[in-house]
């Protein structure tokens, strides 16, 4: 037992629908633009003239996978750190918790957070992020964004319990090293998922183009 | 006040809308401050203030999308807080939960948006007779009473019907209205397969499908077994967003391979490919016409055996000359046709290269593959044969699978297994009852395909049958439903059609674009709003919805406007409603079935008490069934479970596949016919085709060979690019298209290959002019190379949104680029399009689709 409440994530199952994006925007009723949990898609590889005949062109590795991330509540929140209102705190059971009394909207842990967890909400003018549905968990239930997921890519546990399950794989592209903030997470990488840093491919998502 | 003064009233002004949530009966607190301004109808983020105890509704999500799930509502004092899925048993890869996708768990964003029709509302340069009709679609509208509403609505169909006659009335809604509409002596129809392509005739070369030809290969289970499973044009990740990729991941950890043929690397394949074999669409026929060429050339039934020569000859017709019906030319078999015995034209791997963009050598790996991996699945999706000239397309795979014995045997299959039935085929373990509402015939049998209804709006004829031209004389347009505008081939004639009749009418949730260019647009309630529905899940689950919020506004039922409409035409309402809608539910209930655990037959599935049926208030006698009629109505599901071995294994063709002779197949010779002169018969009979007994290849029009001006010397010509037209996840069709939180996450972008990019000068986000032999639309690009080179992609079911100046469409709506052409089958061929891509450098600026102002047109009084 850690201590410390972890998200794993399957990448070799995600099929990248979003539905956890909905899950989440309805159970805590985020307006547009604010996305507590977001997924996008990368990917990359090329198209090369077949070697046994130029008339013909031919796939060249390519390929794509998805992650959904929340927030990592993460062993060093840099969140938590850069807050000059002391806002964001971490809880007992390792939950990270933006107190909305205290919020100033200044933005600065938007600028620390190397997953984009904190997402500010233009009409309160503070902001706001993946709680862990701490409600929910309360009532012995899972996040919004678990029971949601069609394809069962998304736990939730303790740390140790999910690494002893799953491994403790904690990065892959396109999310950043786990060692800046140590992120409380395990990952199941996709068939075709890099290590984090070692990706030779891009976000190739309308949505997060976009976004 | 403009429609544009409406519009920025209702971005600016919360205040008004708060108020006018709380006159609902759902009570909406209040609606959160949104990033841009933009509104769309939530109620207020302090949920937590909420103090009633809250109740669990299972609620309809009711679409005709391919996943079909349970959805439930948490509802505090009248208010709906959130949804949730399926949670009524623990989940397992064996008995799964049924659980909703992106646009299920985006359902409370659509229902209770603020852009839902709210008044009746006519045109408000309308006036008998059409008044401006040239102003539909770019119109302002005024509210009006229903009264005034269903007396227009009288009044312009009875003088239609007496100075044009019922004919002229081409009615497209769904069920409802088109009960009052025969009993006043009927309307035209359209007809003509917009979803799964030229599969409907195959019954005849097979014999009837057990189900539906949508339920094809093997159920879940059984699916495990397979060896190889293709995946043909098929996406049930988007597609059949739910528990259908759940099932064929379960299928991949057992073992099986899987091939993806599509031109895009697409989300499913993301999840299970092991290959991908990219094919230029509507090109799929001569891929396996060359896979079968190097089956027949390759087989050595001893060194080498490819084909399986013992089942051609016990159960199938057409192969070889050997095999041939009576009063056929033996030398018109499908060998001989493929060698190019009689004919000009061997159906070789090079021949078939030069068309569907797949190297020779592949082609032959891939026959060899198919041909000695016993068993394996295709996975037809509906999307390769949602072409024109498509019957052959069908009927090849067909043969195919027969060649390689891949018929009839647990794990092996072929044909469409889409929708709600993907990778899961078997006859239905749970359903519900019928309703007992008696038909009603239509007195008119005018039926137009839906390729040709613009055009026969505008010169008058359409084509009843082969060498059977008509006249028609189209002057009322009723919308419902079926949301045929937007959803149809030939849009852009189509908006100068519905600007040439008489009357138009659209009774909808939404100013979609089939209310956009009415006359008169009735505002009509959700299921959310009625007592209760069945929707049909998958085989094993059965899905009963109950009402969560009274009618929104002024609302009313589809069944409520015929009801009135009857009344107005002196037409007997009793006769459109026999019994309320409780009690159709009712029956329902009572005529629900569910398969015996020892599968030797089905039971009643609900238990009725006799004071279940006085607190319905309906009329019938209680039985006994498997679970009680208030657990069902609290849960909203009944789902058989299942395990491995269990008695519902489901493989079709399996009895004819063992004993050909004691089970034979429902054609003339009782066998499988490649060779199909009543296929042929049936398709040329509709008289837009001369189709040949054997899947034979004819140039699809729009395909491939159309991209080019001169194809003999490889010349492109106008329209270079094949446009296919994919099902997309912000939408099930048209529906949602309006919801933001979906537009953000889904931004309706258009989709090329880096080469095809890179020559017209375009980077990533690019404004871009997409034309077609039939309009145009703009969007924004993006570049992928998951989309093979020559073709691109963009998804169905947008709203047109015409930019009148330039008639240009901003939208991005693929049936503005989808032109009304009519072959074969009639079905809809989506798939078949040329276009050209170029980089915009015109006045418009494409605004992401997530800010653009919702279609609020009357604001609350």
């Amino acid at each position: 037992m850690s201590n410390q409440l972890a998200f794993y994530f399957d990448a070799s199952a995600c099929s990248g629908c979003k539905a956890c994006m909905a899950a989440c925007k309805d159970r805590s009723d985020l307006p547009v633009g604010v996305n507590w949990r977001k997924v996008f898609q990368y990917g990359g590889g090329g198209w090369v003239p077949d070697p046994l005949d130029p008339r013909y062109t031919l796939p060249n590795n390519i390929y794509s996978y998805a992650v959904s991330v929340a927030c990592m509540h993460c062993e060093n929140p840099l969140c938590a750190d850069v807050c000059p209102a002391s806002a964001i705190t971490k809880q007992a059971d390792g939950t990270v918790l933006i107190n909305t009394d205290l919020c100033i909207g200044c933005r600065y842990c938007e600028w620390a957070c190397p997953y984009g967890a904190p997402q500010f909400n233009e009409g309160t003018g503070q902001m706001t992020k993946c709680d862990f549905c701490v409600d929910l968990q309360a009532q012995g239930l899972n996040p919004a964004c678990v029971d949601a997921c069609v394809m069962r890519a998304l736990e939730v546990g303790d740390l140790d319990e999910l690494r002893q399950e799953h491994g403790s794989i904690d990065a892959i592209e396109p999310l950043p090293l786990a060692n800046i903030t140590k992120p409380a997470l395990v990952v199941k990488p996709h068939r075709h998922s890099s290590p984090s840093g070692q990706g030779a491919g891009r976000i190739n998502d309308p949505f997060a183009e976009e976004v | 006040m403009t429609e544009k003064d409406f519009l920025s009233k209702a971005l600016t002004d919360i205040a008004l809308t708060r108020r006018s949530f709380l006159k609902w009966s759902a009570a909406l607190g209040g609606s959160a401050v949104l990033a841009g301004g933009v509104n769309y109808g939530l109620k207020a983020a302090a949920v937590t203030a909420a103090v009633g105890e809250a109740t669990w509704v299972p609620s309809a999500c009711w679409h005709n999308c391919g996943g079909r799930c349970l959805l439930t509502v948490e509802v505090v004092d009248g208010v709906i807080q959130r949804v949730k899925t399926d949670d009524t048993h623990e989940d397992t890869p064996d008995f799964p939960q049924q659980r909703g996708c992106v646009r299920g768990r985006s359902q409370r964003m659509q229902v209770l948006a603020a852009d839902r029709l709210k008044y009746p509302m006519k045109r408000k340069n309308w006036s008998p007779g059409g008044g401006q009709k040239e102003l539909r679609g770019k119109d302002e509208w005024v509210r009006i009473s229903w009264d005034e509403a269903l007396d227009i609505l009288s009044s312009e169909t009875k003088r239609i019907v007496k100075n044009y006659g019922n004919e002229s009335i081409y009615s497209v809604t769904q069920g409802d209205v088109n009960r009052t509409l025969r009993l006043f002596g009927g309307h035209a129809s359209g007809w003509g397969m917009t979803s799964w392509g030229t599969w409907v005739d195959t019954p005849l070369i097979t014999g009837g499908y057990d189900v539906r030809y949508s339920n094809t290969g093997n159920d879940r289970l059984r699916l495990r077994d397979s060896k190889l499973i293709f995946m043909w044009a098929a996406n049930p990740a988007v597609s059949s967003n739910g528990s259908p990729t759940y099932n064929f991941l379960q299928a991949k950890k057992a073992g099986a391979k899987f091939i993806f043929v599509d031109p895009i690397y697409n989300d499913s394949a993301m999840v299970l490919a092991d290959d991908w074999v990219p094919i230029r669409p509507a090109t799929d026929l001569a891929l396996l016409l060359g896979m079968a060429y190097v089956m027949i050339t390759e087989d050595d039934p001893e060194k080498n055996p490819l084909i399986d020569w013992d089942f051609l000859d016990a159960g199938v017709v057409g192969f070889d000359e050997d095999h041939m019906p009576e009063g056929s030319d033996p030398k018109d078999n499908f060998k001989d046709y493929v060698l190019g015995t009689y004919n000009s034209q061997p159906r070789t791997p090079e021949w078939a290269a030069g068309i569907c963009g797949i190297p020779p050598y592949r082609i032959r790996s891939l026959a060899l593959e198919y041909a000695t991996t016993k068993p394996t699945t295709i996975i037809n999706g509906g999307a390769s044969t949602r072409i024109h000239n498509g019957s052959s397309t069908s009927q090849g795979f067909i043969t195919l699978a027969c060649m390689t014995g891949n018929i009839g045997i647990p794990g092996a299959g072929v044909g469409l297994s889409c929708h709600n039935r993907a990778g899961n085929a078997g006859p239905a373990l749970v359903s519900a009852g019928g309703s007992s509402v008696p038909g009603i015939s239509n007195p008119v049998d005018a039926r137009v395909n839906y390729n040709q209804s613009w055009e026969a709006v505008l010169t008058g004829k359409y084509i009843a049958a082969k060498d059977d031209i008509r006249d028609i004389n189209f002057q009322m347009i009723y919308h419902g439903g079926y949301i045929t505008a937007n959803q149809c081939t030939g849009l852009s004639k189509g908006i100068e059609a519905h600007r040439a009749v008489e009357f138009v009418v659209t009774q909808g949730h939404f100013h979609n674009t089939d209310a956009r260019y009415s006359d008169l647009v009735l505002p009509i309630t959700t299921q959310w709003e009625r007592y209760g529905t069945f929707t049909a899940g998958n085989r094993e689950a059965l899905f009963f919805s109950s009402q969560s919020i009274e009618p929104l506004y002024e609302a009313k039922d589809d069944m409520w406007v015929a009801v009135e409409l009857a009344k107005r035409l002196g037409v007997d309402p009793k006769e459109v409603e026999p019994f309320p809608l409780k009690q159709q539910i009712f029956n329902r209930l009572v005529g629900a079935k569910v398969i015996k655990s020892d599968g030797s037959g089905y039971e009643p599935l609900v238990t009725i008490t006799a004071s279940d049926i006085a607190e319905m208030g309906v009329e019938g006698e209680p039985q006994t069934g498997k679970i009680p009629y208030k657990e069902f109505k609290e849960k909203g599901i009944y789902q058989v479970p299942r395990s491995p071995n269990d008695k519902f294994g489901f493989t079709e063709f399996e009895d004819f596949r063992n004993d050909p002779e004691a089970f034979p197949r429902g054609t003339e010779s009782g066998k499988i016919e490649i060779y199909s002169q009543p296929y042929a018969d049936k398709v040329t009979g509709y008289g837009f085709s001369v189709k040949h007994p054997l899947p034979t290849y004819d140039k699809v029009t729009e395909g491939y060979e159309d991209t080019f001006g001169d194809f003999e010397n490889k010349i492109k010509g106008d329209y270079p690019l094949q446009l296919y037209t994919i099902h997309y996840q912000r939408r099930s069709h048209s529906i949602f298209d309006n919801v933001p939180w979906l537009r953000e996450f889904f931004p309706q972008e258009f989709t090329m290959s880096p080469s095809d990019a890179e020559s017209r000068g375009l980077k990533q986000g690019d404004q871009v002019l997409i034309s077609s032999r039939h309009g145009k639309v703009l969007r924004r690009v993006h570049i992928t190379e998951r989309m093979m080179p020559g073709v691109v992609t963009l998804g169905q079911g947008a709203w047109v949104e015409m930019d009148e100046k330039s008639g240009i469409d901003k939208a991005g709506c693929t049936n503005i680029l989808n032109g009304g052409i009519y072959t074969d089958q009639g079905n809809l061929g989506f798939n078949s399009c040329n276009a050209q891509v170029e980089k915009y450098t015109g006045p418009i600026n494409l605004e992401p689709d997530h800010t653009w102002a919702q279609r609020i047109i009357i604001e609350e009084a």
